[in-house]
């Protein structure tokens, strides 16, 4: 009897002991993970670096072959990759627990925004000097490959101030998307300017067809971006970028804004009720169905609406945002790309630099091409075909591209510049906000974000 | 050791996991909560500022979570007052009156609650559906054309509409509920009642509501605290807070600025009210409708 009990509260006191070793654990990982920045990886020393890419339309086998190839040609990496869909999710309580992945291909404007919080925090390693590196297996640097413009937007260089911390990859040229079938049987025109919008605007009207939709007002973010640009040009988009002042109190940014509500009236009715998580495809299936005319998306929209049903001689077109004046206005198609980088609290960053400098690589490119990833390098249009070649052609016909993003600030409570400028876009279409109000919305949060400028 | 000593060596032995786990996992987090609130915070970096109260004072002034607070409160009164109504009214009709298919029914009314959110949201966006909605088409159907809404696109309306959802899958759970506390009601009051000449009516408001009271007291803090969870899910599924914010709930602003806007303390300050308030809303309304418990 005696034994009996002694045993159970043996058991008892173990389990209990476990449990209390088990939060143990979780507090040393994170003492250790402090401040161990420093690097501590030298050129022949055996290196584990850790990968953390997000799972994208590109699929997984893309990391899988481009590893292998890496390993065989610098024999002391080996790699460990962490591939997710729901990538913040999974790496989210490591990095809280002090383990950090040494190298991140995650984009910025992600919902849960971990790439943005590094930069807000700080905690991002400045990889400028990666343009210098030669790229491995090659002998050329990093800058002679990249494409002009790439390396010193606000997408790379967030805080503005000529440092990269962010390298570029798999770029995509985003704009207007449009059944060109449909133009080429009724005879249409696409339009190069505003005026010639509103014109095919009034003619798809009588033809009970909208001339506008949008998946979701989040999309806006590369039309406004281009519109800015084709208004006032890449400096008055860097003032907008950097929340100068008054800025969007001016003529430029309020044309662009008016625009966008006149844009409103010829927006499908249904767009807006559409225009969430669950339904934006709904919006996209207005495009194949000939119901509206043209919606801003990206080059992913082919691949996305694929299994899609679609009216006859149904054909992807895309073009790029019209041009305030006819003649001299400049049209301007934003690319969309998204971004590698190294914490700053990564164990081994001159391995990561390597790494991410491999990505430049002819070998790397073809691999990233074959899934349908294209890296800012380049040649790359001469290898695409078909209608890949087509979409990043635009800029052959003089079209500008346009590039970056929000400037980063220290985070602010309560006050986010891309609701307030895209956010309230669904009201301005809905004629729940005049475009004087939401310019207003604009300025305050602009203002607001100003002083907290890194 | 006398026996008295042993037994109390005993228990405290056999409650300790429970308690530790407790600790560990409810009380160490809420209170890391409460303190994290005081900090600004990206929620990554080491870096944790104590700023006091300062999240608070923002919060006061920012009409995005006061918009959010209100949705919430507006889907916390409709969800419990409507549901309340249907699910009592059912479990009586489905407990008292003989009706063909009874079985049936309830399975029928307990199915959406077995249902994720996510499939309710998609559920839900094709009765909503502006062309091919089951809603628009019933009111063309009938005629009602000027009845037809963008049920997810008007600004005014899109609240109720996720009022709806959520309504639809509660009845059936909380039906449930009630129809136990129902059939647990002798029969012989009823029999007893209707000798006197008591009516259907009169029977519910003087057997049936008074015994089933203290069910319906406990379901009332299930209604705040499942309507403030799933309001988030469904928002989050369904309309992702558009458009423009009019569908935002406070658990779904307060994950936007937690991770969205890397305002970890804030997101943290707005979870300190969703604590306290749901505390107190539940303790208030428990208070307010306390009788005194009939027994049979």
């Amino acid at each position: 009897m005696k034994l009996k009990h002694l045993l159970f509260v043996g058991f008892i006191m173990i389990l209990t002991f476990g449990l209390a070793a088990c939060s143990g654990e979780e507090a040393d990982g994170d003492s250790e993970g402090q401040g161990n920045g420093d690097d501590n990886s030298t050129a022949d020393e055996d290196v584990t670096l850790h990968v953390a890419a997000l799972e994208s339309a590109y699929g997984e086998e893309m990391w899988r072959n481009i590893i292998e190839d890496y390993e065989a040609i610098k024999e002391n990496v080996s790699i460990e990759l962490t591939i997710e869909k729901n990538l913040e999710e999974v790496i989210r309580p490591q990095m809280q627990a002090g383990d950090y992945p040494d190298v991140f291909l995650l984009a910025t404007d992600r919902e849960e925004a971990l790439t943005e919080t590094m930069i807000k925090e700080n905690g991002l390693e400045n990889i400028t000097d990666v343009l210098d590196m030669t790229i491995p297996g090659e002998d050329v640097a990093v800058k002679d490959k990249l494409l002009e413009g790439f390396s010193d937007t606000l997408a790379t260089n967030p805080y503005g101030d000529g440092e990269m911390y962010m390298a570029p990859m798999f770029y995509s040229p985003s704009g207007m998307f449009y059944n060109a079938g449909l133009f080429d049987e009724q005879g249409w025109e696409v339009p190069e300017t505003w005026d010639d919008m509103w014109e095919l605007g009034d003619q798809a009207t009588e033809q009970d067809m909208s001339l506008f939709t949008y998946p979701i007002a989040g999309y806006f973010d590369t039309f406004i971006g281009s519109m800015l640009y084709a208004s006032g040009g890449a400096d008055f988009f860097n003032s907008a970028m950097t929340y100068e002042e008054g800025v969007w109190e001016t003529e430029e940014a309020e044309r662009v804004l008016q625009t966008v509500e006149q844009l409103a009236e010829y927006t499908h009715p249904n767009t807006v009720a559409n225009a969430n998580p669950n339904d934006f495809t709904k919006n996209q299936q207005l495009i194949l169905d000939n119901e509206a005319l043209f919606m801003p998306n990206g080059a992913w929209v082919v691949e996305e609406m694929a299994e899609a049903p679609r009216s006859d001689n149904f054909e992807w077109g895309m073009t790029s945002i019209p041009a305030f004046e006819s003649g001299e206005g400049e049209r301007y198609t934003f690319t969309f790309f998204e971004q590698m980088w190294v914490p700053a609290e990564a164990e081994n960053t001159e391995a990561a630099k390597e790494f991410i400098a491999y990505m430049y690589s002819d070998e790397a490119a073809d691999t990233f091409l074959e899934a349908g990833a294209v890296q800012p390098i380049e040649g790359m249009t001469e290898k695409m075909e078909g209608q890949q070649k087509e979409f990043y052609s635009i800029y052959d016909e003089d079209v500008l591209p346009a590039m970056g993003t929000f400037a980063s600030t220290n985070p602010v409570p309560g006050v986010s510049i891309s609701d307030a400028l895209y956010g309230s876009i669904d009201s301005v279409v809905n004629g729940e906000m005049t475009y004087e109000e939401w310019q207003a919305t604009v300025q305050e949060a602009s203002d607001q974000l100003r002083p907290e400028m890194q | 050791m006398s026996k008295k000593v042993s037994r109390n060596i005993f228990i405290t032995v056999c409650i300790s996991p429970a308690i530790l786990l407790f600790i560990l996992f409810m009380v160490v987090p809420t209170f890391e909560v409460f303190r994290m609130s005081l900090y600004r915070w990206g929620g990554l970096s080491g870096s944790q500022q104590f700023v006091g109260l300062d999240n608070f004072k923002i919060l006061w002034n920012d009409m995005d979570f006061i918009q959010s607070f209100q949705n919430t409160i507006l889907l916390i009164v409709l969800v419990a007052i409507i549901t309340l109504f249907f699910a009592v009214f059912f479990a009586a009709v489905l407990t008292r009156e003989q009706l063909i298919g009874n079985n049936f029914f309830r399975v029928v009314f307990y199915i959406p609650n077995i249902l994720s959110i996510v499939v309710i949201a998609g559920i839900f966006s094709a009765i909503y559906d502006p062309e091919s909605g089951l809603l628009n088409s019933i009111l063309g159907i009938v005629s009602l054309e000027n009845w037809q809404q963008m049920w997810l696109g008007n600004q005014d309306i899109v609240i109720y509409s996720i009022a709806g959802a959520l309504v639809w899958q509660a009845i059936g759970y909380y039906m449930v509920m009630y129809m136990s506390s129902m059939a647990s009601i002798p029969a012989s009051y009823y029999e007893a009642a209707s000798l006197e000449g008591a009516g259907k009516i009169k029977q519910f408001t003087a057997i049936t509501l008074p015994l089933i009271w203290n069910n319906i007291r406990t379901t009332l803090a299930f209604y705040i605290i499942s309507t403030i969870n799933l309001s988030f899910l469904l928002v989050t599924a369904m309309t992702g807070g558009g458009p423009s914010g009019s569908t935002e709930v406070f658990l779904s602003y307060m994950y936007d600025q937690a991770y969205g806007n890397s305002t970890y303390g804030y997101g943290m300050a707005i979870g300190v009210i969703v604590f306290t308030f749901s505390f107190l809303l539940a303790a208030i309304v428990s208070r307010i409708t306390k009788r005194d418990v009939l027994e049979y």
